[in-house]
């Protein structure tokens, strides 16, 4: 590669979009570690710290806080670009919670206090974040969340239960929408709050899902004693805030990304099954293959609309509908052709090329995460279709 | 392309939508297309001249030719509201006759609108070559039942000639949509020559006419699922309005999904030949998005069919008109299956 400059942080949002392009390439290349590249699991705080601290360093950490804050003030359009290079390469998430939740959380409805305590801490990787949100009975239906928080003196008593708290065991903090006001409608007795995870009274119990991995959490509150200067914002708006925060990252959940890595390795294993050159398997490919040039049309007509400085509508539930249910189709048809390989628990001839079992089931939450797909379809029904109750 | 581009660009492209109001009222009345379906000729040659006066016929030829010298993204936005209006007139079929005939004196009456010069060039159903075969039927001309005469490609040593035939002698047959195709077998020695070599210019003008009838048809769609909507909203059964029901919500929901994917299909496909795409880059644009709108087309007009129940079997009602045309237009320059294969043929690596 030529030798790209690679400017300091607080240049970089006024380089030209294709020059930015190349310093990220640049970038990656120098910095980030190649044993770390295209990681088949997420990977816990042990195995990308190495990573995050890099990023910390050089002060590439958050791409879309303000400068002002530590962040490189990258707008939408350049923060795609960016996260196009990052999945490109193959580089790991990080523990990202307090990077992409809880920063822009505290510096849109933070006292200065708060943002003075909390995001230099995140910005040197000393606060590791994780976000309790969903909990048993309340998944797709966040709002009918229970986990209680009820004033005595200067705290808050925390009781309840967090469920689906990813990375819980690798973090020290965590951001919490609590139920502040019981008598409220279900939307608006909500409050945020940010807990200390050595606190006593909280334990943390992992959930083995369906790639054997230990991403998920359990998370328990028994009478957790929260300062109440941790409260953000406002008492019984966390609903509203965090409504506030689904910002255009809403894109990423549609990126085409996903679906051409699984399409090529769809192509890879009908090779290695021999039956690529079939007419009947070439006209299911195409259909995949044209869906998938389609959802990539159709993604660029949204980042065109980032880049032009708008903000998107709910109709971007449409991305994520298509690309999860492509995802979903490519791998459902790798399983098909694989033969008894698609029961093998490691990847087949030890080729992470030809992960079938493995893609199968990852493609699975992917319809579930960020809203099920049904939700997205109750979305787009109703607030871009326009129908009825 | 530069912002100030790109605006010029958008407020082109509504311009022609505007005009489009003229023959494709708004309002979306059929009833002029009800009274021209399984008439005679299908369609009505004044209107026909109208969209000569407009510009329409020549939107594509260049400026210095007597066209209008517009684009792909301008001609797609144009098809598409005419297909919302169901317009039976042969534009599209007229646009590519008018790409072939550059350089000859039939070009001029073609552009006013007052000869309906349509190509005779399919042999066989499904296809986009054109073998030129001097003495075999042509099949499928499209509203030949109007034609003033016909334009005949020969194949000629390595060259595909363009004669000019008379329309006397076709063979016409009803279409779904209440138009027609015609059959033409050739007579020997019956047409005049009009060019030496077309088979550049109509290879290019098939793939244009292709991606002007996936535009057409996505005009057609949105305007059913409009219609649906409508209904849903207002229809009640059970004491509620039957829109309120998830499982018919989730189902506008797919189908919401399916026109903006062929939105997108039909409008980068424009936006890559208007960018001067060549080659397999350019096939690989138009077989996806016409493969995307004859799939989607079809689905969305059944579909939507079903969801109005027992009023959309009628022939009162105006969504099954729609259904009627995209039966006509989906295989109509190449089926969803033959444009697969075609992008298969050309289409680079998945790009990672």
């Amino acid at each position: 590669m030529d030798a790209i400059r690679i400017p300091p942080p607080a240049e970089l949002d006024r380089l030209e979009d294709e020059h930015f392009r190349q310093v990220v390439r640049a970038f990656l290349h120098d910095n980030y570690p190649e044993h770390l590249r295209n990681p088949p699991k997420r990977l816990h705080w042990a195995e990308n710290k190495e990573w995050y601290m890099k990023l910390a360093e050089k002060g590439w950490l958050c791409p879309g806080w303000p400068k002002e804050y530590g962040g490189l003030g990258l707008s939408p359009a350049k923060q795609i670009i960016l996260t196009e290079e990052y999945e490109r390469y193959g580089v790991a998430r990080t523990n990202d919670h307090g990077i992409v939740m809880l920063g822009p959380l505290v510096i849109k409805y933070g006292t200065e206090a708060q943002k003075k305590f909390f995001l230099p801490k995140i910005l040197s990787g000393e606060h590791v974040w994780c976000q309790g949100y969903s909990e048993p009975n309340a998944g797709s239906d966040l709002a009918a969340l229970r986990t209680e928080a009820v004033l005595e003196g200067d705290h808050y008593v925390v009781n309840g239960q967090k469920i689906w708290t990813t990375l819980a065991m690798d973090a020290n903090w965590i951001f919490l929408l609590v139920r502040t006001d019981k008598n409220a409608k279900k939307q608006e007795g909500i409050s945020f709050l940010l807990v200390d995870m050595k606190t006593p009274g909280i334990t943390v119990r992992p959930i083995i899902n369906l790639e054997m991995h230990d991403e998920f959490c359990e998370t328990f509150f028994d009478n957790v004693r929260v300062p109440k200067e941790n409260l953000v914002g406002t008492l019984n708006k966390g609903w509203d805030m965090a409504k506030a925060l689904l910002g255009f990252e809403r894109i990423f959940l549609g990126s085409p990304r996903q679906s051409g890595y699984a399409l090529s390795r769809l192509k890879i294993l009908a090779e290695r099954m021999g039956v690529w050159e079939e007419a009947e398997f070439q006209d299911r490919y195409a259909r995949l293959r044209l869906e998938f040039e389609d959802l990539k049309a159709l993604f660029g007509v949204y980042v065109e609309k980032l880049k032009r400085g708008e903000s998107l509508g709910p109709d971007v539930s449409m991305l994520k509908v298509i690309q999860t249910e492509l995802f979903q189709k490519i791998t459902d048809t790798m399983l098909e052709i694989a033969g008894e390989n698609a029961g093998l628990l490691e990847p087949m001839e030890g080729n992470r090329d030809l992960n079938i079992g493995g893609l199968y089931i990852q493609a699975r939450p992917a319809t579930i995460y960020g809203g099920s797909n049904e939700i997205q379809r109750n979305i787009l029904s109703k607030n871009v279709l326009n129908l009825p109750g | 392309m530069s912002a100030a581009v790109q605006d010029d660009r958008a407020e082109s492209i509504r311009m022609i939508r505007d005009s489009a109001a003229a023959v494709a009222p708004p309002g979306g009345d059929l009833k002029r297309v009800r009274e021209l379906r399984f008439q005679d000729l299908g369609f009505d040659p004044a209107v026909f001249r109208d969209m000569g006066e407009m510009g329409w016929i020549g939107l594509r030829v260049p400026e210095a030719a007597g066209g209008a010298g517009l684009g792909l993204g301008e001609a797609c936005a144009l098809a598409e509201e005419l297909g919302a209006a169901l317009v039976p007139e042969p534009l599209i079929p007229a646009m590519l006759s008018a790409a072939i005939l550059a350089g000859t004196p039939r070009l001029a009456p073609l552009l006013a609108g007052e000869a309906v010069l349509l190509t005779a060039w399919q042999e066989r159903a499904d296809r986009l070559e054109v073998p030129g075969t001097p003495d075999a039927p042509r099949l499928f001309i499209p509203m030949a039942a109007g034609a003033t005469a016909l334009l005949l490609p020969v194949r000629e040593g390595g060259k595909l000639a363009l004669y000019e035939h008379p329309a006397s002698g076709l063979t016409i047959e009803r279409t779904q949509d209440g138009g027609n195709f015609g059959a033409l077998t050739p007579r020997a020695g019956a047409g005049t020559k009009l060019a030496e070599d077309i088979g550049p210019a109509l290879e290019a003008a098939l793939e244009e006419a292709a991606l002007l009838t996936g535009a057409y048809l996505l005009g057609g769609m949105e305007r059913a699922f409009a219609m649906t909507l409508d209904y849903l909203k207002t229809r009640s059964q059970f004491g509620r309005i039957i829109g309120t029901f998830q499982a018919l919500q989730h189902r506008a929901a797919d189908l919401k999904m399916q026109l903006a994917l062929t939105r997108a299909s039909i409008e980068s496909a424009a936006a890559t030949l208007d960018a001067g795409a060549t080659g397999d880059a350019r096939r690989a644009a138009v077989s996806r998005a016409k493969a995307r709108a004859a799939e989607a087309s079809l689905r969305v007009t059944r579909e939507c069919i079903q969801l109005h129940g027992g009023i959309g079997y009628t022939d009162q009602y105006d969504v099954g008109l729609y259904l009627r045309k995209a039966m006509v237009l989906a295989n109509q320059f190449g089926s969803a299956a033959l444009h697969r294969k075609r992008f298969m043929a050309v289409s680079p690596e998945v790009e990672e």
